[in-house]
């Protein structure tokens, strides 16, 4: 950067990419930053030569971009988590080997794959996205997949705001991903705290990305937890009384929850932090009367919420399977629900228990002590009602309930070790240690990854039509959990022999071989990575094999699973009428499920809209032009998004209509085939006689 | 005061008595805003004057609620919302008051100040 | 839907059908992001009473010296009227007594909410001319921010009811416009509710 702002390109030149650096500074760490971000650009290169040549432009942009169908629109999402996914399992993985070469001398500090400097934007990146761009649009496309479905709805209350979420969600996405390109990304780890992130200490752009990739997608998430509250309270089938929902339902409510009012939280500290960076204003600053410390306490009030929303869907998704694959009823569903909500409203009185050594009186911390550990009953409810769920069931070792037994151990085990931190004197001795980083990464990643993967793996069917290869998905799910035990079981044993955390270097040789376990279980996650690509690829290609039309292929007892698969984008053809807590099992129960109406209406669906679209592209030009300082670009982004809100509004939206004639062809059609499909037994599931018709006399949940 | 609406009365009626139940609201806001603004200028001590803007705040908050936005008891939607809001401020009087109790608690433990609260005269060294 | 779900007070009766029952969906979506809101102002709130003491004003100047009571008392004056006025559009809407009425009165609110931009903008202004600029302090960094934030939706408050207008003007009072001057009602009585907390908290305590 020349430190002039041009008014044209801002602080843009020439000098920002990681091509440059390698040409000025050859070595490894620049070798790594440019193959980065060669990867980024051959691959954006490859997707459009693809899209191209397979004419597949139209297709994307009339049937996805351009849709506001809440299914398609969690595809995107999931397809968004999961390209973001690949990036920061691979960040993880060069930060391991780093680690496992960074033996460090006295006389010389510093060694390794990457320079500090580098280390830190890859554990900053790492971070914003596997909690922002992983697994929030994990759960929040698995919950817009799902939840209508579930509730007897054809699309979410606002089906147009829903993918103005979308957008903000990938134009954040985007500003993260673009980074690898053009500048560098913040050092200040995934919390970005202040004063380290002030303009004094971190006047470059790295900052700003995360900044405007943080307040606009929180915008989106915002929105979307709006909009999954109120299609709970209002798009319910009758009959459909709260508690006949299915408990993913009630999960996604827990998250809705936190969602409206965590997310206000941290849009108030990054505004805060940017204010002080671009305007001067003193929150956060060493002088003038800021307080960092009130960043750490903002931050937190939406930190902690956040990590309850990140793991109540999947125990949402763990409810669900543990009852299908055990072929039973679910276990205690009362107090299921009773402890979702209880994480839902505890897990906003704990949040100082991720700064216990701030500074505050003993009485203070052990206040929220103590409410941490409370968070820990529900929890411990919900496990021994799965447990029980599975207990004496006919349980099939489907992939979902490999990753669902994974999670049984490794979960407890994160659990007891959050138990430990929970206790202020023992986490002074282990806070900013690999112990905490291997805490949370064994709630996270058994939590939320092995959740949202068996919920991907369970209503994939649903969604395409063919079932995912079961060997290949055992596969991928093994790698996983062994992948997760060798990279961070050793985390905790550095932690406790005094490694700290986000470290670039060391210089002890006994953490050596732990560090080389530790980069052992990062190859094993790289290649948990490629099968779970390849599950999806040989899957695909043997869709004939695999298909389901019947659309029921694992003898499910709730909504979604009544209709074909995939499933029409109208989803029921007449709305259901609810009857029981498991609608569709006690339909199974009661003999011939698929019974046809007799009368079919025209269908009112919205009409496809490229407004979240052009919001997103305004949203993301918004935050680039931000973090360059291109104010004319800048003023353009911003006013974009109330002149598109305003010219929508004016106009007059007719919703389209599917004829009646046509939802009835489709149907008679289902049913017929329906009929003509021998129902699968249990013990078929997995081979080619699983047509996604089940046969309904084994069904006993 | 404020009927439920039900939708079903004689509109004229109804309207009238929703223009009182606004006039109400908008009569009893005019009389706490000049209370506490009252309250302010007046001679009371410091303790009082502050309990007597909070508490004027408050009423005020409650008749806006109920009188502009007609929260009320009754069952059916004004219930929902209410409920909304009460849940509302649950979770934000633990959210603002945590941050009071925290930063106070941290500021005190900063800065030291004498015992009868009034701030040390120096200023903080920069 | 039965009778006694209607939807209260502020939007429509029964016999707007079913933009009565498109309502209840909507502007409980609606009321659920002023919320969230909420919890933003709130944090502002607490955040400003943790920066109200020497250290946060750092030597700079303070309440005493920056806010005018009476300016305090014209803007409260200004919302407080403004947000009465909003009981004229939700009266005319739900008994349907005509578009120019409907557009009068909404040009009345936004004339109030203009009229307290004003004074408050005077406000600020002044403040900054005495060296209270956000810049000076953290406590006035969180000044700004709390009462600018407020500012600003009354700013888009008014930018929303003169889209109303337009919608009025070319759309016509039909369902959707109907459900969406609801939801700029419950949006600008929320506003006077938040400058509640303002004159009170942010201005009166700290004099006191």
């Amino acid at each position: 950067m020349t430190g002039r702002t041009s008014p044209i390109f801002g602080n843009l030149d020439w000098t920002v990419t990681p091509f440059t650096d390698v040409i000025q500074h050859p070595g490894s760490s620049t070798i790594v930053g440019a193959a980065a971000a060669s990867i980024l650009v051959l691959g954006g290169i490859a997707v459009l030569a693809l899209l191209s040549r397979k004419g597949w432009w139209g297709p994307l942009y009339r049937d996805w971009l351009t849709s506001p169908d809440a299914k398609k629109i969690g595809i995107m999402y999931i397809a968004l988590a999961l390209i973001m996914l690949a990036r920061g399992i691979i960040e993880g993985f060069v930060m391991r080997a780093h680690q496992a070469s960074a033996l460090g001398t006295l006389a010389q500090p510093e060694g390794g794959l990457v320079a500090p400097d580098h280390f830190a934007q890859l554990f900053s990146t790492h971070g914003t996205i596997m909690i922002f761009f992983v697994a929030m649009p994990l759960l929040i496309g698995l919950i817009n997949f799902v939840l209508p479905q579930q509730l007897g709805a054809r699309d979410m209350a606002f089906p147009v705001l829903n993918q103005v979420s979308l957008g903000l969600t990938a134009a954040g996405a985007a500003l993260v991903m673009i980074s690898l390109l053009v500048g560098d990304f913040g050092t200040g780890g995934w919390t970005m705290y202040p004063p380290y992130t002030g303009k004094i200490f971190s006047p470059g752009e790295g900052v700003d990305y995360w900044l405007w990739a943080i307040l606009i997608s929180g915008m989106g998430s915002t929105l979307t937890g709006m909009n999954f509250a109120v299609t709970i309270f209002k798009q319910r089938a009758p009959g459909m009384h709260l508690m006949r929902m299915p408990l993913f339902c009630w999960t996604s409510l827990c998250v809705a929850i936190m969602l409206i009012y965590a997310m206000p939280a941290l849009t108030v500290s990054s505004a805060m932090l940017a204010l002080d960076r671009y305007a001067g204003f003193h929150f956060f600053t060493n002088e003038a009367g800021g307080n960092m410390m009130n960043y750490a306490n903002i931050f937190w009030m939406f930190g902690h919420p956040e990590v309850y929303i990140l793991i109540l869907p999947a125990f949402g998704v763990f409810s669900e399977i543990s009852s299908t694959f055990s072929g039973k009823r679910l276990y205690g569903y009362t107090s299921l629900v009773i402890a979702s909500m209880c994480i839902a409203v505890v897990s906003f009185t704990v949040w100082l228990h991720h700064f216990f050594t701030m500074g505050q009186s003993a009485g203070v911390n052990i206040a929220f002590g103590i409410a941490t550990m409370v968070i820990g009953i529900p929890t411990g409810v919900k496990i021994y009602d799965w447990m029980a769920t599975m207990w004496r069931g006919r349980v099939r070792i489907t992939t979902p309930i490999v990753y669902l037994t994974g999670f049984f151990l490794l979960f407890v085990i994160g659990g007891l070790s959050g138990i430990i931190l929970a206790n202020p004197s023992i986490d002074y001795q282990v806070h900013n240690s690999t112990f905490l980083v291997a805490h949370f990464h064994n709630v996270i990643i058994p939590g939320v990854l092995y959740g949202m993967l068996a919920g991907i793996h369970y209503w994939f069917p649903k969604a395409f039509g063919f079932r995912l290869s079961e060997t290949w998905g055992r596969r991928t799910a093994y790698l996983f959990v062994g992948g997760f035990v060798f990279t961070f079981m050793p985390l905790y044993v550095l932690g406790l022999m005094g490694m700290p955390r986000r470290s670039p270097t060391f210089q002890n040789p006994d953490f050596l071989p732990w560090m080389y376990l530790a980069a052992f279980g990062g190859v094993l996650m790289l290649c948990a990575l490629a099968s779970l690509i390849w599950t999806f690829w040989t899957s695909y290609r043997h869709r004939a094999d695999l298909a389901v039309p019947g659309g029921d292929p694992w003898n499910g007892s709730t909504l979604e699973w009544s209709t074909p698969a995939p499933v029409p984008e109208w989803t029921f053809p007449c709305i259901p009428q609810v009857q029981a807590r498991h609608e569709w099992g006690e339909r199974k129960r009661a003999g011939d499920p698929w019974k046809g109406t007799a009368e079919y209406a025209d269908i009112e669906m919205p009409a496809n809209t490229a407004h979240g679209l052009l919001i997103a592209i305004a949203a993301f030009l918004l935050g680039f032009a931000m973090v360059w300082h291109i104010w004319w670009l800048a003023i353009i982004g911003f006013a974009a998004v109330p002149v598109l809100v305003v010219m929508r509004a004016i106009r007059v939206i007719e919703p389209r209509i599917i004829p009646a004639a046509e939802v009835a062809d489709v149907d008679r059609r289902f049913r017929q085939l329906v009929a003509s499909l021998p129902g699968a037994t249990r013990a078929d599931e997995e081979t080619r006689r699983n047509r996604g018709v089940p046969d309904i006399s084994e069904f006993a949940g | 005061m404020t009927k439920p609406n039900t939708g079903v009365l004689d509109p004229q009626e109804s309207a009238s008595s929703e223009i009182r139940s606004y006039a109400t609201g908008f009569v009893v806001s005019l009389l706490l805003t000049v209370g506490a603004f009252a309250a302010l200028l007046s001679d009371l001590p410091t303790a009082w004057k502050i309990g007597l803007i909070c508490a004027a705040a408050l009423l005020q908050i409650i008749a806006h609620l109920r009188n502009f936005l007609h929260l009320s008891l009754a069952k059916g939607q004004s219930e929902e919302d209410l409920l909304l809001v009460l849940f509302s401020v649950c979770l934000l009087a633990i959210m603002a008051g945590g941050t009071w109790y925290i930063m106070s608690d941290l500021s005190g433990r900063m800065h030291e100040t004498s015992s009868s609260g009034a701030p040390v005269d120096q200023a903080p060294t920069r | 839907m039965s009778e006694n779900r209607l939807y209260p007070g502020l939007n429509l009766g029964a016999t707007h059908g079913e933009a009565h029952e498109q309502a209840e969906t909507t502007v409980f979506g609606f009321w659920v992001f002023l919320m969230s809101d909420l919890i933003i102002f709130g944090i502002l709130f607490a955040s400003y009473a943790s920066y109200l003491d020497p250290m946060g004003m750092a030597g700079g100047p303070g309440p005493s010296d920056l806010f005018d009571i009476r300016s305090v008392a014209i803007q409260t004056a200004f919302l407080l009227i403004g947000g009465i006025a909003y009981a004229g559009v939700s009266l005319t809407l739900k008994y349907m007594q005509g578009r120019g009425k409907l557009i009068a009165w909404l040009i009345v609110c936004a004339l109030l909410g203009a009229g307290f931009l004003f004074f408050e903008v005077k406000d600020f202004i002044s403040a900054a001319g005495k060296g209270g600029t956000p810049q000076a302090s953290g406590w006035l960094s969180s000044y700004w921010m709390l009462v600018g934030l407020h500012g600003l939706h009354v700013l888009s408050g008014i930018l929303w009811i003169l889209a109303m207008i337009v919608q009025i003007a070319t759309r016509g009072v039909d369902d959707v416009v109907k459900v969406r001057l609801s939801m700029l009602g419950v949006f600008w009585h929320f506003l006077d509710l938040i400058w509640v907390g303002i004159f009170s908290f942010v201005f009166l305590v700290p004099l006191a």
